[in-house]
């Protein structure tokens, strides 16, 4: 209509438009909802012409205008009329109660007719859930609709073939949703709706990951989305979630908030389904089908659930075993079946991004032990920050790790000032990207932060260099990150040995903010590239229930 | 006080000018918004006052005073009454957009569709208004067919709640009962097609549970109102199905007793047709009438509700059979005749 032009013109390429309109004005199931009535409205005031030049247009116009005061004022309901008038209830407050009356005995209805609450394992085999849904399907974004609507999407409904209807369950999709939305509500839409669950996974993955800090409340604010409960709840709802993990994951790369995100996740996921049911390597399988069994207990027991003297042989277990797992997937490179070997480690590595606090573990006992051979503990956070061997650049990788392991050895023994300058020149030098050589600088940082924070330089020195590296190297949002996750495993424990170490990290976290404020804070780099891979997911990416075999591990040796 | 009247007057003249005067192509979004909100204020007198008859009569005489005024300047004014004051908003917005001088610009924020994108109504803001009316509108449209929910339906419920606290408005005023009178005449006319309505309303209104001691004195009056409108119990006897007349009786003694009473009316309207061989309402008969079968359905119904009305309704029919000659053979006495099929 904008295109044609004048109103005139309009009306002689569509005659009926008029009728057309007219009569949809007066039918309830469009003018109920808010995108149909929005665009019935723009239609109908598209018609008016603000300067009538002929007779048509004059008359469209009178009509437009009587079309709408009676839209907006007429009853036509006589009796009721009189009523309103002689008991002075105006009619927008009289149709109001109206509609809460009838929404009231609805939810009675369900209530009344349908199980109680208590036997949440029996489906309800009455009608009335389906009729009801189908009723209120044009009432979705009728706030007034909302307890209804919230009774329906609470019952229960232990498989996707619920009582709901179809209809009901498409329009949950697409409708702008205006419930006054209660916990148990929220959950029943994501269970029904997989774009819903969708949105609230990446909508929590933009908020850790778009502010310009690492958020360090970042535990409270996903605890408060309801998430990692519902997913305690529903095994099928965490395996979603994990799809949208893994998919982010091998579009970010390097992304250490993503990685922050998806092990705060997986905690309160945990702490959530600890509530619910005790804790056994059958119930855990179900939940990560396609992590290696054995690893899966050693790797989701938190350190503090064990003796500190344990961790060392624990973390050389667990480096073992997944030095054996990377190793057969070499073997297998250039074999057809190499996909299924890239497949174990991309699964591996997912589990271990999960589960960081080992690798968190691992850089501690690297600073706070004496002996000299950590090559095993340098491999695991090699192989955290770069799983594949592409190019077989691991050992390359391993080499720098080492050479960085080496400058940070003697920085953080050298307790003389000034610093020794010819060992933080090359640790800036590491920590910057090259494109030629693959390179680790976010092993690097990560070293860097643990020493910073565990070694036994007093702390004002330490921060001086930490200050003077990270600066340089422009690192200063992912060694908020790093700092952040620390923090928030170290909260888990309540060891007053701690509290030097809690202190060391606070400095730490105001040196970084101190720092943010005179630089700004989020690299370009970062953000375009979350942005890209964000469009990438909602535009490709809509994992089926049944979880998709990653088709290669994409994630290259060199940043992009 | 004095302010009050004043305010009041100045809303009425502004309501005055929405309706007739070219000053509204002038208003922007924020007059808009203050118009609004002075219908707002005399919703508020209204709320705050009706239960007071002497400021009533105050507000009253203001209102006469100011429609006179503005009967001179306006050619077609339309008179506002203090009834009209709880529906201001109302009365705005009609006024505005049947006003042909009022810009497309403030239908447009009135309908929410400001700068060709839809907003959300927000509740007592302008912008929106409409929208939000005919979204609740609709929502009643589209949830009405299946309203066979409960004994009686949302609206006959709204309205019996809106008729009770009216009642009881009128009634705790202390005023004469021929104004409470006179309001339940007029908001339950009994005219064609209106009758089965206003049945079901009162309905609603009796089979609300009473809360408080005011409704139920309200009720109280219903009933006694009830009882000497004889045609409203007659058409409730005839429209309404006799589930619910059951459990108006049950509710109600004094319903019970003004319903046996249409009943036993009814039944001495009758005259035994030979032709037929059944009871016939007389043609001279009041409508609407009941078939005989209907009537013995309603007395049996009446008395499996009130068994405590059994016995002494079933002597009392005894005693109107004896007096037609106590005979037994059909046809003779329309009250042996019941009692035979209550007794069945």
């Amino acid at each position: 209509m904008v295109s044609i032009g004048s109103t005139a013109e309009t009306m002689k390429e569509l005659p009926c438009l008029g009728q057309i309109l007219g009569r949809l004005c007066w039918n309830p199931y469009v003018t109920v909802g808010d995108t149909n009535r929005g665009l019935l409205l723009q239609c109908l005031l598209g018609l008016y012409s603000e300067n009538p030049s002929n007779a048509l247009e004059r008359k469209a116009n009178q009509w437009i205008r009587k079309v709408l005061c009676r839209l907006a004022t007429e009853d036509d309901d006589p009796a009721a009329q009189i009523l309103m008038k002689s008991t002075g209830v105006p009619p927008k407050e009289y149709h109001l109660r109206v509609l809460k009356k009838m929404v009231k005995q609805h939810q009675e209805n369900i209530e009344k007719t349908c199980c109680s609450k208590k036997s949440i394992d029996q489906r309800c085999s009455c009608d009335v859930i389906l009729t009801t849904s189908e009723v209120f399907v044009p009432l979705l974004d009728c706030p007034e609709a909302s307890p209804v609507i919230c009774s329906l999407l609470q019952r229960p409904g232990t498989s996707f073939t619920d009582a709901l209807s179809e209809d009901f369950l498409d329009a949950l999709n697409s409708t702008d949703l205006r419930l006054a939305v209660d916990e148990t509500a929220l959950v029943s839409v994501w269970y029904h709706s997989l774009p819903r669950l969708e949105e609230a996974v990446l909508d929590l993955l933009e908020f850790a990951t778009s502010t310009g800090s690492a958020p360090q409340n970042l535990e409270q604010h996903i605890s408060k989305t309801q998430l990692p409960k519902a997913c305690a709840h529903h095994c099928s709802m965490f395996l979603v979630v994990n799809d949208i993990f893994r998919s982010i994951l091998k579009q970010a790369e390097g992304n250490l908030a993503v990685h922050s995100v998806i092990q705060t996740f997986t905690r309160c996921f945990l702490k959530e389904l600890e509530e619910l049911q005790p804790r056994t390597a059958a119930s855990l399988k179900a939940f990560f089908p396609q992590s290696p069994t054995s690893l899966l207990v050693p790797l989701l027991t938190l350190p503090s659930e064990m003796p500190q003297e344990a961790w060392k042989n624990h973390l050389e277990w667990l480096t073992a075993s997944l030095q054996r797992l990377a190793e057969q997937e070499e073997e297998e490179e250039g074999d057809s079946q190499s996909s299924r070997g890239h497949h174990n480690v991309f699964e591996t590595w997912f589990l271990l991004v999960q589960c960081s606090h080992w690798v968190q573990v691992a850089g501690e006992l690297l600073v706070t032990s004496e002996a000299e051979p950590c090559s095993n503990l340098l491999w695991l956070m090699t192989f955290y920050y770069h799983p594949t061997n592409r190019w077989h650049c691991r050992a390359a990788l391993l080499e720098e790790a080492k050479e960085a392991w080496r400058h940070l050895r003697t920085l953080s023994s050298a307790s003389v000032r000034p610093l020794p300058t010819d060992h933080l020149q090359p640790l800036i030098t590491l920590l910057s990207l090259k494109p030629q050589r693959p390179s680790a600088p976010l092993l690097t940082l990560s070293l860097m932060v643990y020493c910073a924070i565990f070694c036994q330089l007093p702390h004002s020195q330490s921060v001086e260099i930490f200050q003077t590296v990270v600066h340089a190297a422009g690192l200063l949002h992912e060694a908020a990150c790093v700092l952040n996750s620390l923090q928030h495993r170290l909260n888990e424990g309540s060891c007053s040995s701690r509290d030097t170490v809690h202190v060391r990290i606070k400095k730490l976290q105001s040196t970084v903010t101190h720092m943010q404020a005179g630089v700004n804070p989020h690299t370009p780099h970062n953000r375009d590239q979350w942005e890209l891979c964000c469009r990438g997911y909602r535009r490709d990416q809509r994992p089926a229930l049944s979880l998709p075999q990653p088709s290669s591990f994409i994630i290259c040796c060199e940043h992009t | 006080m004095e302010a009050v009247l004043k305010n009041v007057a100045s809303a009425v003249e502004l309501l005055a000018v929405a309706a007739h005067s070219d000053a509204v192509s002038q208003w922007d979004e924020q007059t808009l918004s203050r118009a609004f909100q002075w219908a707002g204020y005399c919703e508020h007198v209204y709320t705050r006052f009706h239960t007071n008859s002497a400021i009533r009569r105050v507000v009253e005489k203001q209102l006469q005073h100011t429609n006179a005024t503005l009967r001179d300047a306006f050619a077609d004014y339309n008179e506002v009454s203090f009834m009209d004051l709880p529906r201001c908003e109302h009365l705005l917005l009609r006024a505005l957009l049947n006003n042909p001088q009022l810009p497309i610009s403030t239908i447009r924020i009135l309908f929410g569709l400001k700068n060709g994108t839809s907003r959300r109504y927000h509740y007592q803001e302008v912008t929106g208004l409409c929208s939000h009316l005919i979204q609740c509108k609709s929502a009643c449209e589209v949830l009405c067919p299946f309203s066979g929910l409960s004994t009686v339906s949302a609206e006959a419920e709204v309205q019996g709640e809106m008729l009770m606290k009216r009642l009881g408005a009128l009634l705790s005023q202390g005023s004469d009962p021929s104004q409470a009178e006179h309001f339940l005449h007029s908001s339950l006319p009994l005219c064609e097609g209106a009758a089965r309505h206003s049945c079901l309303v009162i309905t609603a209104a009796l089979l609300t549970a009473s809360d408080s001691a005011g409704q139920t004195s309200s009720q109280s009056f219903l009933l006694d109102w009830l009882q000497k409108e004889h045609g409203v119990l007659q058409h409730m006897g005839s429209t309404l199905p006799s589930a619910v007349l059951k459990d108006l009786a049950g509710a109600h003694r004094k319903f019970r007793d003004a319903y046996f009473g249409t009943l036993k009316k009814w039944a001495s309207e009758m005259e035994y047709s030979l032709s037929d061989g059944e009871w016939v309402p007389a043609c001279t008969a009041a409508a609407p009438a009941l078939s005989f079968p209907k009537m013995v359905e309603h007395f049996s119904d009446l008395f499996d509700a009130c068994p405590s009305l059994r016995r002494n309704a079933e002597d009392e029919l005894l005693h109107l059979k004896i007096l037609d000659g106590d005979f037994d053979a059909r046809g003779l006495s329309v009250w042996g005749d019941i009692l035979s099929e209550v007794k069945k």
